[in-house]
């Protein structure tokens, strides 16, 4: 099999690069959100319950101006709450678009409709629908990604959580995801490193089956290791009195200004449904 | 061994196997109220094992555990409320596994809340162990954040919070100097009048002095020795038998099987 | 397989998280009976770990690499209910922090790949492993294909979802308002990428890590595997030896019959259950289908199962010519599948022969998947 050393290297190169990758991302997360900026100062329970609204409107108008529209709002809150758009631009805009554009991009051709051009060298037909139908998507996605990154960048995830609760989410769930979300980083340092000294220790040549016995070896050390740490956390628990139920502490004050600004939010959301439902 | 006032703690013939592997054999041991006692061991001598069964997440297969003079057992300890939750606490040797809170603050409000203190009680209590552990600053910051000496100190106040009768210790100074660790112990201690019993696990004969007044000595589940510190560090020979000096000179049984490399328990 | 948000209409959406929803409370009551207090600490851990393995990069054959759900080795490990819910924790963070799948899609995504999924998994697995002891290679081969069993049930899914919507949902002028593809797109276009390389990711991460802890950790396999004989440690290098060879045949099997089976209907001239109710009537057709079907005459009429069967899937779609599009879609995947076919078998030729040309030690463990 012609799978060489820079084959493997690669493969478990990629891996190593994703999971720093994430890690890093979700630092990054956790700083823009104590800037002082518009979304950080309101109440985390009005912000998720705003942005949500706004998500599904975005996802259930029907004219591509209205959710051009919504985009307009989603970038002033950007700029509003110090997200570097530049940031937005990489991780968000073009990611989507690389995402999303390619697989609306058939859609020109493929949706029977009004002819509205042809494609210069091939000749293939472009119609009316098929545009209009593969600017829903790329607009929908686009705007949408954009709120939820907005959400997620100027929000402690604690505060999420907290807000989860007080929306009346069972507290069984939240727990599960708070702790998901803390355990998801030992677990990816630990894939990280694990991938980092077997790079290191490998010089020699790898064929298929041995890069995927690496893999599944690795994955299954992961497993055990996961399976141990949940006994060991399952200990830490009961250690300090936990019995099967969760409670939580959850206090959160609103502001005249977060009612106005839930207000400012029902009134946008309003209006696109009477524009373009 | 009768006096008047129960030991804390009362082990008879307690034997524990973790897949057929004896972590404890046949252990007899008694800890007085009051005392610190220092459980000292190579990797693997059933220390840590003991700190579980001392705070009731695992239950020995033969012998007796007594807790205050009664019985400690699943079913006394499911009968008998948080009272045993609330008085003994377990400060564990990865402060990962203890960490499981979204934030600082989550962490330490975690065990009152269990417990169903007041709001206004767990409120004061957690921003007063904050301050005592000097991490009021780290109060909204999520525990990955932190540093390995961070978390450590998290840990040890997230059980402080309770402020338990017993603190039991398993390698407190594992990633830490050994000066802040012992620093803190004492400072936990004066804070509180000094009454505590506190057993502490370590291979670490450096800190042995300042944590205890008396030393035990395990091997292979067993206890090799007991008495005051200073009896027991100058025992050189005892100390190399039991792995806790020139612990790399040992040699492993030729065809021992590892059925649980996590265990890393080593067979002679 | 991570819908995004845009792709789905809003009704579209609700019915899916309508559909997880009596799942989700099955799966929490039926975790909390199986694991009473533990289920808190074991879903989340469970959850966090998904999360990695999805963005482990699997290496599969051809030299390309690409991305498993893990739906297939949680099942296995943990059973249904808690694999069920520990992916669809998993989605939802991955949905928030890395934008893969949307939040409104998040129902649909969950109902695909964590509940389809983990049931299909589930089902397919005590199919063939039965009970057969936990070190026994069988139990390797069971988990193999059921991850690609389960990551195929997902994607159809998946695929369907996404291609109902063009139908449902237009504007006054006839563009589609959300996933513009219709269901004979739709359906071709995620299958081959699934019975392809996601399906085969997920197969070599299944059926490797349930090899890895039969060696490592068997007491996890346990678990979830009520009826199963522990074995002792000795007989865990045979058993390994014999995974070995199993895996080995089990390539060869999957590698013969992709190839096989566009062969055997190209040959034919006519899929099996792939006419159009038309064919029935028009002589020519008929005589290829009395070939293929060994000559047994075929009805004359249509037959009128099949012909109320056809008009239930036309009927709702007035623009969709069936028996062409089906037909070149189809011939896709046909030729998607042969390919696929040929470079494994190259593949496990040239393995095969490299192991001749240089016997080792090490010829036994490099044939592990």
């Amino acid at each position: 099999m012609p799978a060489g050393s820079r084959q493997t290297r690669s493969f478990i190169e990629r891996t190593a690069a994703v999971l720093v990758d994430a890690l890093e991302r979700a630092f990054y997360a956790e700083e823009v959100a104590h800037e002082p900026g518009f979304l950080q100062r309101l109440d985390p329970r009005i912000k998720l319950l705003g942005i949500l609204a706004l998500m599904i409107t975005v996802v259930a108008v029907r004219s591509l101006k209205v959710i051009a529209g919504l985009f307009l709002v989603a970038l002033i809150i950007a700029v509003l709450s110090h997200v570097p758009l530049r940031s937005l631009l990489k991780r968000v805009w073009v990611a989507v678009l690389l995402f999303t554009g390619v697989i609306a991009l058939p859609a020109l051709f493929t949706t029977p409709g009004r002819i509205a051009g042809r494609l210069p060298a091939l000749g293939w037909t472009i119609t009316a629908q098929g545009l209009t139908s593969a600017g829903f998507l790329v607009a929908r996605a686009e705007t949408a990604a954009t709120l939820c990154v907005l959400l997620i960048l100027t929000t402690p995830w604690a505060q999420v959580l907290k807000a989860l609760r007080v929306l009346k989410a069972p507290v069984v769930l939240v727990t599960i995801l708070g702790m998901t979300y803390r355990y998801l980083f030992l677990l990816l340092e630990t894939a990280r490193d694990m991938f980092e000294s077997r790079r290191s220790r490998l010089v020699g040549k790898l064929n298929g089956s041995e890069r995927r016995r690496v893999a599944a070896s690795s994955a299954g050390v992961l497993m055990s290791k996961s399976f141990d740490l949940s006994s060991e956390v399952y200990s830490a628990m009961l250690s300090r009195g936990f019995h099967g139920e969760v409670y939580a502490l959850d206090e959160f004050e609103s502001r005249p200004f977060d009612w106005i600004m839930l207000g400012a939010c029902a009134l946008v959301i309003a209006a696109a449904f009477w524009l373009g439902g | 061994m009768s006096v008047a006032e129960p030991a804390v703690f009362e082990l008879r013939d307690v034997t524990y196997r973790y897949h057929q592997v004896k972590a404890l054999d046949c252990l007899c041991l008694a800890i007085r109220p009051g005392s610190r006692v220092a459980l000292l061991g190579a990797n693997g001598s059933g220390k840590s094992t003991l700190l579980r069964i001392l705070d009731g997440l695992c239950f020995p297969q033969e012998g007796s555990v007594w807790f205050c003079g009664q019985p400690l057992s699943e079913e006394t300890l499911a009968r008998d409320g948080f009272g045993f939750r609330r008085r003994v606490g377990l400060v564990f040797q990865n402060p990962d596994v203890q960490l499981f809170s979204p934030t600082v603050f989550d962490e330490l409000a975690f065990g009152p809340l269990q417990l169903r203190w007041p709001t206004a009680e767990i409120r004061r209590r957690v921003s007063e162990t904050l301050d005592l552990m000097e991490i009021a600053h780290l109060r909204d910051r999520s525990p990955h954040h932190l540093s390995m000496g961070e978390k450590k100190r998290v840990a040890l106040a997230s059980i402080l919070v309770l402020d338990p009768e017993i603190l039991l210790l398993d390698e407190p100074t594992a990633a830490l100097d050994p000066k802040s660790e012992s620093h803190m112990i004492d400072f936990r201690v004066r804070a509180k009048g000094g009454a505590k019993t506190i057993v502490t696990a370590t291979h670490d004969l450096d800190i042995a002095e300042d944590i205890a007044d008396t030393c035990c000595v395990f091997q292979e589940g067993r206890v090799a020795a007991e008495g005051p510190p200073s009896q027991i560090l100058s025992n050189v020979p005892l100390l190399e038998q039991t792995s806790l000096l020139h612990s790399h000179l040992h040699t492993h049984k030729s065809g021992a099987v590892h059925a649980h490399p996590h265990l890393h328990r080593h067979e002679h | 397989m991570h819908i995004p948000d845009g792709y789905l209409s809003p009704s579209t959406c609700a019915v899916l998280y309508g559909s997880a929803l009596p799942f989700w409370c099955v799966a929490l009551r039926c975790v909390k009976s199986l694991f009473h207090t533990r289920l808190i600490p074991l879903i989340s851990v469970f959850a966090a770990f998904a999360f990695v393995i999805m963005m482990f990069n699997v290496p599969i054959p051809g030299g390309t690499t690409a991305h498993a759900v893990g739906v297939g080795i949680a099942t296995v490990v943990l059973g249904p209910w808690a694999s069920m819910l520990s992916i669809s924790a998993a989605l939802f963070l991955q949905a928030l922090f890395f934008g893969d799948g949307g939040l409104t899609t998040l129902g649909a995504n969950c109902f695909n790949m964590a509940i389809i999924g983990s049931l299909a998994a589930y089902l397919v697995y005590h199919l063939l492993a039965r009970r057969a002891a936990i070190t026994a290679s069988r139990r390797v081969v069971a988990a193999a294909i059921a991850g690609y069993v389960a990551i195929n049930a997902s994607a159809l899914c998946a695929a369907i979802e996404l291609g109902l919507q063009p139908l449902l949902f237009k504007n006054a002028a006839g563009a589609p308002l959300y996933a513009p593809y219709p269901l004979s797109i739709s359906v071709p276009a995620m299958m081959i990428g699934h019975l392809t390389f996601a399906g085969l990711a997920e197969l070599v991460i299944t059926g490797g890590v349930v090899a890895y802890l039969q060696r490592a950790n068997p007491i996890l396999l346990a678990h979830a595997a009520p009826g199963a004989r522990l074995a002792g440690i000795e007989v865990l290098e045979a058993a390994r030896r014999d995974t070995a060879r199993t895996i080995r045949s089990l390539w060869t099997a999957i590698a013969l019959l992709l190839v096989l089976t566009p062969l055997g209907i190209l040959a034919a001239g006519a899929a099996w259950g792939e006419w159009s109710a038309k064919d029935f009537s028009n002589p020519a057709v008929r005589a290829q289908i009395m070939a293929v079907s060994e000559h047994a005459s075929p009805p004359a009429q249509t037959p009128r199962g099949l012909a109320r069967l056809s008009t239930v899937w036309t009927a709702p779609f007035p623009n969709y010519s069936p028996s062409f599009v089906r037909q070149r879609a189809f011939g896709y995947m046909l030729s998607a599948m042969f390919g696929v076919g040929v470079i494994i078998l190259i593949s496990l030729f040239t393995s095969w022969l490299a192991a001749r040309i240089r016997p080792g030690p090490g010829e036994v463990e490099t044939e592990e998947a």
